[in-house]
């Protein structure tokens, strides 16, 4: 346990020596959240109410998504990626680490400090410029720091599998783009689930893509009552076993893909 | 006792065949066609504890490949493979704790952590313990010269430093198998110099075994008991290195520095028409000889009876020449193994 403890506090370290284009990165982040913001401002113009949301929790909605889609960025999961495309998974496999918690420690590692960085600027934000209502009671606070939490590992699930794609495709970016596609429009981050025609919001509340955003926000929003919070945190771990078993298998069979040649 | 293991080891690659040209890539787009490209061909491979094997063979031949394996990354397509009693590819946790790697080209290193953070890591991943990776750590920094760079980070390091961090890092442990891929390409000779020294004294003091790739033929002759040879992925030779130069390297050039003119030189060796003499000065002698058919202290006995000698030394063949023959094809190996000679030098 503790090597993995290691290897993500190494992890942290190597992120923050790229300071200067991970705020960059962060700050595109940022500047594509105040696009979205005044974009659905536009729309909210002269409107109350849109598919159940009003302005204020549609806010929230923007500034959680956010929250949200900072964690595990790209530049965590590329770094999966790289690995396969560059052959340096042959010196990860040299070492006595399981592959994919090796994985998960370096991705949490980074998510501190990305998720460090996002709180701090989303808690001015919210407070300062929006005023955006906090969850009320400590309940759905606790409940939504958990949902939160669980959102990151089944990302990470699903980052993990996608990456492991790559040894088969041998090739990174499709991959990728692929899956940032998929995960926007199916976890709602481009769209609240309400916004949906019901047979799309059927097929997405049916795969794990919901638990990273859709979760989180809902009970933020405090659309769900404590029960229904529960059920969809349960509902999350169990995206998050079934994506870490089906991580392992597919890791077993793309070991045998495994083909450096040269060096 | 045999530490490695391999029987009828095997890796098959499959290659993609695509036609010239954009019709090719097109094409290749709906049909794929593929050889297999048999990188590693059915090697038989035992090493003992403590053996230093140096593992050669022309680019292409296999070597990575098999190094490979060796260590868990690679699946071999067939055939048996035991590390220390365990399947590498199975068991890859078990034997990665008692193997330690460096590939040349690659770096185990984190890149933007210094040298010293990343040895850390590595202590809490191999879990060695505090006092053992203290005295370790210790040496290695003083054997290897690395007091000047250990709190950079990894991408700060020219190459020489890179290597010898790298090669630290892969003994941290004390690992009881080394493999070492081309662990001196591309550096300078004093850098050279301290990793073969470095390497060799863990062998003598700890008893690691040593599996070494290289095309450079010090590394093998400074650092190696043993050679194999591989080719097309399959080995053509394995035995010893000294029996290699005892079967090919049987002439031998003696030079000496004479202190008075010889009587009658061409009496010398009247009986032995193949042996060469060259003038080389005066009171110079340069004598080219079959080793086996006349020994170097024949040599200088006969010219004592005739001459004051006031100095002489021997020139041994280097193994870099009998190597390039092989490869070029032009010596059979097979022969070399089972000459009388070799079979003598190794009993």
């Amino acid at each position: 346990m503790k090597k993995y403890v290691s290897l993500a506090v190494c992890s942290m370290q190597n992120t923050l020596s790229y300071r200067l284009s991970f705020v960059l990165n962060f700050l595109g982040s940022f500047i594509a959240l105040l696009a979205t913001y005044f974009l659905w401002r536009a729309i909210y113009d002269g409107q109350s109410e849109l598919a159940g949301f009003d302005w204020n929790q549609m806010k929230s909605y923007l500034l959680v998504t956010f929250f949200a889609n900072s964690m595990l960025s790209y530049y965590s999961e590329s770094g999966i990626t790289n690995k396969v495309m560059d052959g340096t998974v042959a010196m990860d496999l040299l070492k006595p680490l399981n592959f994919q918690k090796a994985r998960l420690a370096e991705s949490l590692g980074s998510c501190v400090l990305e998720g460090l960085l996002s709180a701090v600027l989303i808690s001015v934000l919210a407070i300062a410029a929006f005023g955006i209502p906090m969850p009320v009671d400590g309940v759905s606070g606790i409940l939504f720091a958990i949902s939160m939490l669980s959102s990151i590992l089944v990302k990470f699930g699903i980052v993990y599998c996608t990456a492991l794609i790559c040894f088969y495709t041998t090739s990174g970016f499709g991959v990728i783009w692929a899956r940032m596609a998929v995960t926007n429009l199916l976890s709602g981050a481009l769209v609240p689930f309400a916004f949906f025609p019901d047979w799309l919001r059927n097929v997405a509340m049916a795969l794990p893509f919901q638990g990273i955003v859709n979760t989180p926000t809902t009970i933020f929003l405090g659309m769900s009552d404590t029960r229904e919070a529960i059920l969809l945190i349960a509902v999350q771990w169990f995206w998050i076993a079934a994506l870490w078993l089906l991580g392992r298998s597919m890791w077993g069979w793309a070991v045998r893909q495994i083909t450096i040649h040269g060096g | 006792m045999s530490l490695i293991e391999a029987k009828g080891l095997r890796k098959v690659f499959r290659q993609a065949v695509k036609e010239p040209g954009l019709r090719g890539a097109v094409k290749h787009l709906f049909t794929q066609r593929y050889v297999d490209k048999h990188a590693v061909d059915g090697i038989d491979l035992t090493i003992r504890e403590g053996e230093t094997v140096a593992y050669v063979g022309p680019n292409g031949a296999g070597k990575s490949t098999t190094i490979k394996m060796l260590s868990g990354v690679l699946v071999p397509t067939s055939g048996e493979l035991r590390v220390d009693g365990f399947v590498p590819h199975k068991q890859r946790m078990e034997n990665a704790v008692r193997i330690g790697a460096v590939f040349g080209q690659r770096t185990q290193l984190w890149w933007d952590i210094p040298v010293r953070e990343s040895l850390n890591l590595l202590k809490d991943i191999y879990q060695v313990p505090e006092d053992a990776f203290r005295r370790n750590l210790d040496a290695f920094v003083e054997l290897l010269g690395m007091e000047e760079f250990i709190h950079l980070s990894a991408r700060k390091l020219s190459l020489g430093q890179r290597m010898r961090a790298d090669l630290a890092a892969a003994l941290l442990h004390d690992p009881k198998i080394v493999y070492l891929d081309e662990p001196t390409i591309g550096l300078d000779v004093s850098v050279k110099q301290k990793i073969r020294s470095f390497i060799k004294q863990m062998n003598r003091d700890k008893g690691t075994t040593l599996l070494l790739t290289t095309h450079d033929l010090g590394d093998i002759e400074d650092l190696c008991e043993r050679l194999v040879i591989i080719d097309h992925g399959r080995i053509i030779y394995d035995g010893s290195l000294q029996a290699v130069k005892d079967a090919f390297a049987r002439e031998r050039t003696i030079h000496l520095q004479l202190g008075s003119e010889l009587a009658e030189p061409s009496l010398l060796f009247s009986d032995l028409p193949e042996v060469g003499m060259d003038r080389t000065g005066p009171y110079r002698l340069a004598i080219r000889f079959d080793r086996f058919r006349i020994t170097a202290s024949e040599i200088v006995k006969r010219i004592i009876s005739q001459a004051d000698v006031a100095d002489f030394h021997i020139d041994e063949p280097n193994i870099e020449s009998i190597i390039r023959r092989v490869y070029e094809g032009s010596l059979d190996l097979e022969l070399a193994a089972e000459s009388p000679v070799a079979a003598s030098r190794e009993a």
